[in-house]
């Protein structure tokens, strides 16, 4: 029965050379714990899939506005059922997510992976290692209290000592003169649609490279 | 051996527990998360007046509340009031102060024992129908409860019209 209706529909969709592309795709001979450093990038992965769901749900109570920030985000720790827990799993996995993707991009260099043919898959790594550094900074400024207040402080003004450019920078960056409700906005705008849209078009380019290349080989010692 | 498993097949079976283990939790936190607005329970809103002796018999008063309501994360507080009125001190009686023609507030006119409002002189009797003038039905009522010789209101029109 199921066979029959997946046959069924490969024959009206072909899923089963793309499952074999994507899944049952040949990679190199790894045992030991040098295996497992592969599974980085698909950690990385499934780490957005998680902080793109969380991060669904706590839209729907969240409120980027300096009035109603703060206490939107209480009401889900607070009222909402498993608030506290979906609020949970975004707050460690941003952190998670910079942590495996960095071991990842620190895998893919030590190995040598990232040279020839692969500088692409390379190149649209270090635009999604830019990203998620994003994601980190808009999403830290969200919760407005203390914390992200004055970390965004810190960080626009960081930004705002560039020589010439810096003060024009700054004020882009904070969407005005001062850190305030144009700031908070604007870091929402980013957080849930700019960096979300640009982290799905980067991923689609860097799995298409990464499938297209192939997995690169470990690296060997000559004498091995 | 017969029932060999091997590598791969054990590997598919560990890796689709993992996958539907990690699908479900997620999957289940996702769902009551979205759900939750519909197990919630409704605030009845009952509000608290005042004690029972304010009002007393035959003559009807108004009594100002604060009334908070819930929204979200956000409760908003007003000031609105109420008529009150007991023929025997038990059972309670409260009116929407404002008039069913314009929703004006109207006053109680101690000498003719009726409300009076002002706008377009309309008439009310003491148990709210319509005396004279304008208005298209009786007084609106709110529900009232007596709690521990305490008033209690829900300050929303019962349905008008059928008062
Ligand atoms: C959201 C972030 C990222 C995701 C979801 C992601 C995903 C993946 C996946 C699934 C693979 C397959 C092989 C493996 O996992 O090792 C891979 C390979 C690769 N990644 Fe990433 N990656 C991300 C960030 C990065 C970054 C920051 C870099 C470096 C700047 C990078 C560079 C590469 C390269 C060069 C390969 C090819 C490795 C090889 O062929 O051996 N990736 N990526
Ligand atoms: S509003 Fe009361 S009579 Fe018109």
């Amino acid at each position: 029965m199921i066979a029959k209706f997946l046959s069924e529909l490969d024959e009206r969709t072909g899923w089963k050379k793309v499952k074999e592309a994507l899944l049952d795709r040949r990679i190199p001979e790894a045992s030991g714990w040098q295996a497992w450093l592969y599974t980085l990038g698909s950690a990385s992965l499934l780490l957005f899939a998680v902080q793109a769901l969380t991060g669904m749900l706590l839209a729907m109570n969240y409120v980027p506005s300096p009035d109603h920030a703060y206490d939107s985000i209480r009401y889900i720790e607070r009222e909402v059922l498993l608030g506290s827990f979906v609020r949970g799993l975004h707050h460690w996995g941003a952190s998670f997510m910079v942590v495996i993707v960095a071991l990842h991009m620190l895998r893919v260099f030590f190995m040598g992976a990232y040279k020839y043919p692969r500088e692409g898959t390379w190149m649209a790594g270090v635009a999604l290692f830019m990203v998620v550094m994003g994601f980190s900074f808009t999403g830290y400024l969200l919760p407005w209290d203390q914390k992200a207040y004055w970390a965004t402080a810190v960080g626009t003004n960081i930004a705002a000592q560039v020589p010439t450019l810096g003060p024009y920078i700054g004020k882009v960056l904070k969407g005005g003169d001062v850190l305030g409700a144009l700031t908070l906005s604007r870091f929402y705008a980013f957080h849930v649609l700019v960096l979300p849209a640009l982290l799905i078009l980067f991923v689609g380019l860097h799995l298409f490279l990464v499938v297209w290349h192939g997995i690169s080989e470990t690296p060997r010692r000559k004498d091995q | 051996m017969e029932n060999e498993v091997s590598r791969r097949t054990f590997l598919q079976w560990i890796i689709a527990s993992l996958s539907a283990a990690i699908g479900l939790v997620l999957g289940g936190t996702g769902t009551g998360y979205f759900l939750s607005p519909a197990f919630k329970k409704e605030d009845e809103g009952w509000i608290d007046v005042g004690s029972v002796r304010e009002v007393s018999r035959g003559a009807p008063v108004k009594l100002e509340f604060t009334q908070r309501k819930k929204d979200g994360w956000m409760t908003v507080e007003t000031r609105s009031s109420a008529w009150f009125l007991t023929s025997n001190g038990r059972d309670f009686v409260a009116f929407d102060p404002r008039c069913t023609h314009l929703g004006c507030p109207y006053r109680w006119d101690a000498d003719k024992k009726q409300f009076l409002c002002p706008c377009h002189t309309a008439t009310f009797a003491v148990d709210g129908r319509v005396v004279s003038g304008p208005p298209p039905r009786p007084l609106d009522r709110f529900p009232v409860k007596v709690v521990r010789e305490r008033l209690q209101i829900i300050p929303q029109a019962l349905e008008s019209g059928k008062a």
